[in-house]
């Protein structure tokens, strides 16, 4: 029968306990990372899953559409800026129409209490023309949102496509840095006298 | 915050803007400029105020709602417009007609129902 190996025999000896050492580290290392990797595959299963959904992308449309729509109303002809707008201008337009008719007032202080409601009057006018213009791009805006809904549902899933790509690109990443791992962990099993 | 609570509903009220789901309705009035005198226009109750311009946007709330004019017997309904969560229906009143006449951008038919 022949004689085993004298580094089987000794296993106490320092030479003989560092491979061990090495490939219990190895192990270990890649045991705990693995349950990280199946994490990291689930949670991007159902990243993946969210981002090819089609439902989100009509869903971010449509919070689009609450947007602008909040905007709109906000400006809208009944709503509640323009008609602090209408309210102020009326005021200012009675005011000067009562000046007019004022005899309180010497001449030059009728004069200036009118150029100074005349100011306030035409100052309005232009805010509320500038309120206009908000109203009417806000409804273009909204317009442009409902007749090009396909379009912009096409162009929220290719945004959404790009993000699922993303995902998948740090998965791979992920998984080959695991299977780099397993690979030195493989590599540095040496059988004894190999 | 309770103060914000407050100037908001109070605001909701000075302004007579519907709450809940609403939607908007854009009344364009043709021609714009006309010697015409404008007709007098109703959403539902609510009086329309002729706009310098010839348009005018209205918040409305969810659901069908009636635009008329004054008749000779009462109001005289001159179209139905379908208003949508979050989305703006335009109609078109051509006031150079008389009785004034609707045209959708959308929708109409023989139901004369105008829709987003």
């Amino acid at each position: 029968m022949p004689f085993a190996p004298a580094r089987a025999q000794a296993p106490n000896q320092p030479d003989a306990l560092t491979p061990v050492e090495e490939f219990s580290k190895q192990l270990d290392a890649f045991k705990k990372s693995i349950p990280d990797l199946n994490k990291k595959i689930e949670d991007s299963a159902g990243a993946v899953d969210r981002w090819t959904d089609v439902g989100k992308a009509r869903k971010e449309i449509e919070e689009l559409r609450a947007i602008v729509g909040a905007a709109l109303g906000a400006v809208s002809d009944n709503g509640a800026v323009s008609s602090l707008g209408v309210q102020a201008l009326n005021h200012a337009r009675t005011k000067l129409r009562s000046l007019e008719q004022d005899n309180r007032f010497k001449p030059e202080e009728k004069q200036f209490l009118t150029d100074q409601w005349r100011r306030l009057r035409d100052e309005t006018e232009r805010a509320t023309e500038e309120l206009g213009n908000a109203r009417r791009e806000f409804a273009e805006l909204l317009r442009t949102l409902q007749s090009n809904e396909d379009f912009i549902d096409e162009l929220m899933q290719i945004r959404q496509a790009q993000k699922a790509l993303e995902v998948i690109q740090r998965l791979t990443k992920d998984i080959r840095e695991a299977s780099d791992q397993l690979k030195r962990l493989i590599g540095g099993i040496k059988p004894p006298g190999a | 915050m309770r103060a914000l609570v407050v100037a908001s509903v109070l605001l909701a009220q000075a302004s007579c803007q519907p709450t809940g789901d609403v939607g908007y309705v854009e009344i364009r009035t043709v021609p714009a400029a006309s010697s015409v005198v404008p007709p007098s226009l109703y959403l539902d109750t609510f009086k329309v105020e002729p706009s310098k311009k010839g348009t005018t946007i209205l918040t409305q709330r969810v659901g069908t709602t009636r635009l008329a004019t004054d008749g000779a017997g009462g109001q005289l309904m001159l179209c139905e417009i379908a208003v949508k969560k979050n989305r703006i229906t335009t109609v078109t009143i051509s006031v150079m007609e008389r009785p004034p006449r609707c045209q959708c951008r959308y929708g109409n038919g023989p139901s004369r129902v105008c829709v987003s």
